[in-house]
């Protein structure tokens, strides 16, 4: 240490005078300095693309079609009049709440389970975490094996179960194929779920728990008295953060189904996908993509304001 | 680092975290120790990539046992090109291209299969007898579209040489994405080789009389069927008694549902009659459809450009469609066209349609090569026979080689391309074991060569030619992609038990919704062009023109 | 609490229920047979497929899916450019993310305004801004760069590490760092020999997170690369191609790229529960 320190007072001391100066500049401003480069970042590569955006939303911007005239809200016309766009926001909105009240459920329960120590139950928690890791790409290629006929080995497992002949085909018939598509969501999200309610769960402090025993109060009303209200921002938290996921629901769909059959399982994200690079109207891709912003940011000011509340009360 | 140094590092990584968590600072300790794994990791990062490339990159061009026909076929490519005949489009392309040597080309290519080839072969050889390097970009399908397009947008100049489908041409052209090769034409090629094309492939780059590009893949569609079942002698009883006919293979949509069916009623589970890739979002559904639709005399538009999908040819084409998959193997609309080959060459379908590759690997010659690892070895190399697809089969998709209009390089991007669709080069690369790029030329079709890589190989050229002869393209306009995905919405929307009817309505009003937005006039005259192609329609193919190639 | 209190509350609610377990186990089975069946898919041979019943373990596994979907393919360059990439986007925005965190959640700065504006960054439809990105990074030549993704993939997950941290930092007790005010230190100093050694735990479950973001994101990966840079999840796009997909190799791919990220999941896996806790956690 001293051998180091020795140069460095040198050095301070050479320069002492634009340092301090220096110093005091960048003590003054220290708030907005720290602020800077996470701001600077995200000004160049997600507002400015979304100024872009919007720009070219109001323009053509088709590659089949030449020219970028302004062409007023045709653009947003054509998603607005595509039933394929409405029921893209319908399907979107709908898996939505079915996966986060799934992953939701299941998360608690296991959280509420795992929540007292026993032998084993890192091994659990390894073991459960590792959906979490796993890009959705995959985890889509994985249930597609699982469950694809004839590969796929549920049918089987299932007619040996049942006892009788299974034959779903559950990538390409309603209404399983939905089931499908929530089970590859709620393997992959319900492990984040677990991970945010156990460290809530765990942070409670086991005197109340005590305290309400001593009371004579335990089980449902213990739960309903001091785990739930305890819970609440950790549980605001989880559901915002999932929320603000699955409405982008696009890699399992895009390996599961591709979107069908017909348009049955296209979602936002993918239907903005088909058009901006499949099909290639840009413009209406991101017209449609500033219509569902808009969709989104309403629901979630509304969460986000919630928890932000939640945060600074608790 | 050993195991044991990793391990007593990784102990301590989390021994500092958890110190941290017991209120001991020990900052300095842990950032020492996180900067060293992430250096490490950087530092193998670096070196593995060179690595990697050692080992991918070949360092002479994988050549054939001489002695095998695949060898010769190599040898004679190899020849053409440095010692002539001096006037053939190998030896003109090799010689005019050598001034470029030390240049590099980037050439688009399908990701994989498609891409071991100019990796393996073409790319390699190209080097050696020229000094031009090549650099592959391998995409996906749909990729190969959108990648040039949003590189030209940018005006990047990342590409020289693009492999495109037939049916982009329209729109890459107009956007400005691909260069015409007219000139480049005159200045190099033997054009005696473009007469080399079989009549159906040989227009198909042509497009407001120009040429942007050189025709690379036979994706024409055959039916392969097992001989043993159709030459079964109680099974040809049962069918003969249940439908007073001969048990054959068929020769139009309805014979081949009831085929199928009734394969299935006598075999089940142990084979099943038909199999098709029918999977939402791969093109087995819009291909099929658009054959079978024109077998059924189906028009695409009427004189005013509104589609006429909703017809009784729509009505019809979706009906017989829909009784060849009940009459399919369990799990037909999920399969996509691998998984259908695995089905068929584990022996449990007893006729599919599907691309010629399917010929190779069903005879087993892809297999020979590892990379053909994810379809089973062959159980019915002696039993299949080749067909021509009841009515009209589909040339699906197919591979253009065109000129990307930013390179920096066209000469040397076009010496390449015409280099590499001569017709010496293009056999031996067609009769690669891992090819996917399947037989368009005349020369390929009669090739010896070709002939002796399995014992039924002159069948199966024969079958392809004769297809070629009956076969059908598919739409090449603007908006060919648009109206493709609408049909397989269509078709998986009522495999999903949507009604026909109104399903074909559905896709018809989106067809005119996407004509309306390029502009009815422009593709009313877009679409007049490709009535002009032969196998535009059933009423024109190559054999109703008269152009009909025959082979012995 | 003492630990003699601690350990005898946890020897009172020792686990006694069968249905606890029944319940867990019904969930492991869950989460493990996907990865079962894609580890077995990676290993058999394919005419293994379509065998009834299925084969639950293959007679003679293969690793010939392993050495083509590495070698012959591009699976190992893939591999290497996701580490290269997930690391560095991980570092910065682990970095960028706690001194902005650091910043709110000690001067308030912005006010509720600012905190809530990089949050809202969290769920822009990736589709929305990615050709516009895709345009810049063609002019100013990050197109295809491991640079490129690296900043793409910082920005991308800079919200929830700004976020997590924010919430850490406001629990965290500003005493220390008075204190060290007080003994001399700069403001800096008080972050960088204080502040930022208390918050670590925090820090390195922000980390984890961003690095999980970074290691499975398709999208941006696949339409800012195309041949040098590109990483795992776009190699193994490939393998579910045009004609149909590589089951075999998608699944030895799909298993290599497991690897690292549960090798770190196990390296922090108590601490990324701890970490997790963010304000909520009352000592």
């Amino acid at each position: 240490m001293a051998n180091t320190a020795l140069p460095r007072k040198m050095a301070a001391a050479n320069g002492a005078r634009r340092a301090a100066a220096f110093s005091e500049w960048s003590d003054r401003h220290f708030k907005w300095l720290l602020v800077a480069p996470a701001v600077i970042l995200i000004l160049a590569l997600s507002i400015y693309p979304l100024i872009f955006s919007l720009v070219v939303s109001f323009i053509n911007y088709d590659f089949q079609i030449p020219g970028h005239a302004f062409v007023g809200l045709k653009n947003f016309r054509q998603v607005v009049f595509d039933p394929v766009a409405r029921w893209s926001i319908v399907l979107t909105a709908m898996l939505a709440a079915a996966n986060v009240t799934i992953e939701f459920l299941l998360g608690l329960i296991l959280a509420l389970l795992m929540v007292k120590h026993f032998r084993g139950r890192g091994l659990f928690i390894s073991i459960f975490i590792i959906p979490l890791f796993i890009s959705p790409v995959i985890v889509g290629q994985a249930w597609a094996l699982l469950l694809q006929r004839p590969f796929g080995p549920t049918n089987y497992i299932l007619s040996q179960l049942l006892g009788y002949d299974v034959k779903i085909s559950w990538l390409t018939e309603s209404p399983w194929l939905y089931f499908a598509i929530i089970a590859a969501d709620v393997w992959q999200w319900t492990p984040f779920m677990f991970v945010i309610l156990l460290a809530g769960l765990t942070a409670i402090p086991q005197n109340l728990y005590e305290a309400a025993e001593l009371d004579g109060v335990g089980g449902w009303r213990a739960f309903w008295a001091i785990t739930v209200p305890h819970l609440a921002p950790m549980m605001l938290l989880a559901i915002t953060l999932r929320l603000l996921d699955t409405t982008k629901l696009f890699d399992t769909i895009f390996i599961m189904t591709g979107g069908g059959p017909g348009t049955k399982t296209y979602t936002a994200s993918f239907y903005l996908y088909t058009v901006g690079f499949a099909q290639f109207h840009i413009s209406m891709a991101t017209a449609g993509s500033w219509i569902f912003l808009v969709l989104t940011l309403i629901v979630v000011t509304f969460l986000v304001r919630r928890l932000l509340k939640a945060e600074q009360t608790a | 680092m050993n195991s044991r140094q990793r391990r007593d590092f990784e102990a301590g990584l989390a021994a500092d975290v958890d110190a941290w968590l017991r209120g001991k600072p020990t900052r300095r300790e842990f950032i020492k120790k996180f900067g060293q794994l992430t250096g490490m990791l950087a530092i193998g990062g670096g070196i593995l990539p060179a690595f990697t490339q050692h080992l991918l990159a070949q360092a002479a061009t994988d050549l054939a046992d001489p002695s095998t026909p695949l060898g010769q076929a190599q040898a004679l490519a190899v020849k053409a090109s440095t010692e002539g005949p001096t006037d053939g489009s190998a030896y003109r392309a090799t010689q005019a291209a050598k001034q470029y040597s030390g240049i590099t080309i980037n050439m688009t290519y399908e990701v994989g299969l498609q891409a071991l080839d100019p990796r393996n072969f073409s790319g390699p050889l190209w080097e050696q007898l020229t000094g031009i390097k090549s650099n592959v970009v391998e995409l996906t399908n749909p990729d190969q579209y959108s990648k040039p397009v949003a590189e030209h947008i940018a005006g990047s100049g990342a590409y020289d040489v693009l492999d495109v489908s037939p049916g982009w041409t329209p729109s890459l052209a107009d956007g400005g994405v691909i260069a015409p090769l007219d000139d480049y034409i005159a200045k190099y090629m033997n054009t005696a080789d473009l007469e080399d094309y079989h009549p159906l492939y040989r227009a198909l780059p042509t497009y407001k009389g120009k040429v942007w590009g050189f025709f690379d893949d036979g994706d024409m569609f055959a039916l392969y069927y097992r001989k043993d079942i159709f030459e079964d002698a109680k099974l040809k009883e049962a069918y003969q008694a249940k439908f007073s006919k001969a048990l054959e293979v068929p020769k139009t949509w309805e014979d081949y549902a009831q085929v199928a069916q009734f394969i299935t009623d006598q075999m089940a589970p142990n084979v099943y009659g038909a199999g098709h890739f029918r999977k939402a979002g791969n093109p087995g559904n819009q291909f099929d459809f658009l054959q079978q639709f024109r077998a059924n005399n189906g028009e695409f538009f009427n004189n005013e450009m509104k589609a006429q999908l909703a017809s009784d040819a729509g009505v019809k084409t979706l009906q017989n469609m829909i009784a060849a998959n009940a009459a399919s193997i369990p799990g037909n609309n999920e399969l996509d066209a691998v998984s259908l080959w695995v089905a068929w060459l584990q022996g449990k379908v007893a006729m599919i349609y599907s691309w010629p590759p399917t010929g190779r690997m069903t005879a087993g010659y892809s297999q020979s090569d590892k990379a053909i690892n994810f379809v089973p070895q062959s159980t019915i190399a002696d039993k299949v026979g080749y067909a021509v697809v009841p009515g009209n089969p589909e040339h699906a998709a197919g591979y253009n080689k065109a000129l990307a209009a930013d390179s920096s390089n066209p000469d040397a991007a076009f010496l390449f391309m015409q280099w590499a669709t001569s017709p010496p080069v293009s056999l031996a690369r067609v009769m690669l074991p891992y090819a996917l790029r399947d037989p368009y030329r005349l020369s390929h079709f009669k090739s010896e060569l070709y002939g002796q890589l399995f014992p039924t190989a002159k069948e199966y050229l024969r079958n392809l030619n004769n297809s070629a002869n009956v076969g059908v393209l598919d739409m090449i306009m603007p908006g060919a992609q648009d109206y493709g995905l609408s049909l397989d919405r269509m078709c998986t929307a009522v495999w999903a038990g949507a009604d026909p009817k109104s399903s074909l309505e559905t896709a018809a009003a989106e067809w005119d919704a996407t004509t309306e937005r390029l502009g009815v006039d422009s593709q009313r005259a877009f679409y007049q062009e490709f009535l002009k192609l032969p196998g535009a329609t059933a009423a024109n193919t190559v054999e109703k023109l008269g152009m009909a190639v025959k082979l012995d | 609490m003492s630990a003699a209190v601690t350990r005898q509350l946890r020897r009172r609610h020792r686990p006694t229920g069968i249905g606890r377990f029944l319940i867990l186990g019904l969930f492991v089975l869950f989460v493990l047979a996907p990865l079962y069946w894609m580890f077995i898919t990676s290993i058999k041979p394919s005419d293994d497929y379509l065998a009834v019943p299925p084969v639950w373990f293959p007679e003679k596994p293969t690793l010939i899916h392993y050495t083509v979907s590495l070698f012959a393919y591009r699976g190992l360059k893939g591999l290497i450019n996701s580490l290269i990439i997930s690391l560095a986007a991980t570092f910065l925005s682990a970095l960028f993310g706690s001194l902005m965190a650091y910043s709110l959640a000690r001067f308030n700065t912005g006010g509720k305004h600012l905190s809530f504006w990089v949050l809202s960054q969290r769920f822009l439809p990736p589709v929305a801004i990615v050709l516009p990105v895709f345009l810049i990074y063609r002019y100013v030549k990050l197109h295809d760069t491991h640079i490129g993704l690296i900043i793409a993939y910082t920005v991308f997950t800079l919200p929830v590490s700004v976020w997590m941290m924010y919430a850490y930092f406001r629990q965290l007790p500003r005493s220390m760092e008075d204190a060290a005010l007080v003994d001399g230190c700069t403001r800096w100093q008080a972050l960088w020999r204080v502040a930022l050694p208390l918050a670590a735990p925090g820090i390195v479950a922000a980390a984890v997170f961003a690095f999980i973001a970074c290691w499975t994101e398709f999208f941006f990966a696949l339409v800012l690369t195309s041949r040098d840079s590109f990483t795992l999840p776009t190699v193994f796009r490939a393998f579910i191609g045009f004609q149909g997909a590589l089951y075999g190799e998608a699944s030895a791919l799909a298993i290599v790229s497991l690897a690292p990220s549960i090798a770190l999941g196990i390296l922090v896996q108590r601490h990324l529960v701890r970490g997790l806790t963010l304000g909520a956690l009352r000592g």
